[in-house]
């Protein structure tokens, strides 16, 4: 028993920080709040020039923080979109996916 | 010209009027205190609003249309754009894509006896898409609108997306309107599509402002250089999304979006070029993206917004020395500067006759965001500008999109995050 134990923490502590805090929304939602609501809105609607994030799933969130971060080009808003993303951690990124797909309406 | 109404509102919608009262800061000075009402809660993207003297106010939503809040609170959604289902009246030619939708409204200085509104917005009636100013007829009950008759019908729409930032269809689309009180007209801001022979053509009506009258004719007195559409009061704008009038000398003071750097304010001079022309090939400039300079030498990093007004300047007064000359120019940076109007009023104390100015925000390039409303004291000609200091406003930052003054001489203040705030002085 306390080698299966040690075998789950062990695995666990190997696999990426992301994975561990990808359900951790209440960072997520702090980091929004700071980061992204001036622009896509409190709630993730979306306001002006800015597109609504309410209702995409955590890949299609984790996919586009990714490539900004690498600072390819998706839409007309990526010069906003790429240094917003370029100090973003794995961590961050699974934070926001999760809350935004989780939480933000 | 109107398509058949749809379905009427069961009943009116009991607008929401929470009383928050976030005393600001106390001042040393001659200055109030703030608190807030929330008018309206959960809009989709306001835009504009007009008063009557009993307080109702109209109000625009970008892709839903015009409603109407009376006195009592009850709302009346009156002209539905494409898509929406629970207006009086729906005109399915009435589009929404960016920033381009639903924009300005404007109540006729004699609504008592005309009950006349107007309204900029975009329509796909034209090939390609426009934007129109529509006048109509409000009913007695102010429940539906009719009559509508468009008095401009060729204000230049983006039709389609440009390697540009901000770059989709509908961008740069202009769409304040306001009656001078001064000379009875109506002038309209316009914006300049991207498209870099707008804003100094003789004929096209982007990145202008219209003086009109109520037929949409040009108004009398209007000096544009020969050969310009008599329509135009100044040209060589960028994108004006801010029109008011000094409360003292009745001078147009117009705010103007910078292209990554120099939010200006100018003073509007009869016939005047503001000075924007973002075409390639001139002005020390090669080629740029889609036949648009306005956001060069580089528009996707960050750099000193200095260089770049040197680069590719709001007002070029090497190409345009006679171009008006801005009374300010947001300390060099472009954060989304917006609507603009005068507090009036001795319940003001030392902030009465000061100019707000509200800023959307947009942060890049190590630029702040810079979300707030100013406190501008500036010239009565509109020329220079005193001090600047910010509106200690109770609900803090926020997209400030239009500030319009009540008949209770309140500023309300239209946000794009859904609400319509009145800010009451204490």
């Amino acid at each position: 028993m306390k080698v299966s134990l040690f075998f789950v923490i062990a695995t666990a502590l190997l696999m990426g920080s992301a994975t561990l805090q990808a359900a951790d929304k209440s960072a997520g939602e702090a980091l929004y709040a700071e980061a992204c609501a001036q622009c896509h809105g409190p709630s993730g609607k979306g306001m002006a020039s800015f597109p609504a994030l309410s209702g995409r799933d955590a890949e299609y969130i984790t996919s586009r923080l990714e490539r900004y971060r690498a600072g390819e080009r998706v839409g007309s808003n990526s010069s906003l979109m790429i240094p917003n993303a370029t100090d973003l951690s794995d961590d961050d990124i699974a934070n926001l996916a999760a809350y935004i797909s989780q939480s933000a309406e | 010209m109107f398509p058949k109404p749809t379905l009427r509102p069961l009943c009116a919608v009991i607008a929401s009027a929470v009383i928050v009262g976030i005393p600001a800061a106390a001042s040393a000075n001659n200055e109030p205190e703030l608190s807030q009402t929330e008018v309206l809660t959960g809009l989709e993207n306001p835009w504009d609003m007009a008063f009557l003297p009993d307080g109702t106010m109209f109000y625009t939503e970008r892709c839903r249309g015009l409603s109407v809040r009376l006195p009592n609170g009850e709302v009346e959604h009156l002209l539905g754009m494409e898509g929406t289902d629970e207006y009086a009246t729906t005109a399915d030619d009435l589009v929404c894509e960016g920033q381009a939708g639903m924009n300005g409204v404007a109540v006729d200085p004699d609504f008592d006896e005309n009950r006349t509104v107007y309204v900029y917005s975009a329509s796909n009636m034209s090939e390609p898409r426009t934007n129109r100013v529509l006048r109509m007829t409000v009913n007695s009950e102010f429940t539906d609108v009719s009559d509508r008759t468009d008095i401009v019908e060729d204000i230049p729409y983006k039709p389609a997306a440009t390697d540009h930032p901000f770059g989709d269809a509908g961008a740069h689309n202009g769409g304040r309107i306001r009656f001078s009180p001064e000379d009875g007209y109506l002038y309209v801001t316009t914006g300049d599509n991207h498209n870099s022979e707008i804003p100094q053509s003789p004929e096209l009506l982007g990145g202008k402002v219209l003086r009109i009258d109520r037929d949409g004719e040009a108004a009398e007195g209007n000096e544009p250089p020969e050969g310009f559409d008599s329509r135009i009061y100044t040209y060589g704008h960028r994108n004006v999304q801010g029109i008011t009038f000094h409360p003292n000398t009745g001078q147009p003071i117009v705010t103007e979006h910078g292209p990554w750097h120099s939010d200006e304010i100018n003073a509007l001079v009869n016939g005047g070029n503001s000075g924007w022309d973002p075409k390639p090939n001139m002005a020390g400039r090669g080629d740029c993206p889609d036949d648009y300079c306005g956001y060069e030498p580089n528009q996707t990093e960050g750099m000193d917004p200095k260089e770049r007004a040197a680069y590719m300047p709001v007002t070029d007064t090497e190409t345009y020395p006679d171009a008006m000359q801005p009374a300010w120019k947001n300390d060099g940076l472009s954060q989304g500067i917006s609507s603009a109007e005068f507090l009036t009023g001795e319940q003001w104390g030392d902030w009465d006759g000061r100019l707000m100015v509200g800023f959307m925000g947009i942060g890049f390039g190590g630029t702040p965001v810079g979300q707030r409303i100013n406190l501008i004291d500036i010239a009565e000609d509109g020329l220079s500008v005193n001090d600047v200091a910010e509106m200690p406003v109770p609900m803090g930052a926020a997209r400030f999109r239009s500030i319009v003054l009540g008949p209770d001489g309140d500023p309300y203040m239209a946000v794009d995050e859904g609400s319509i705030y009145r800010i009451t002085p204490e």
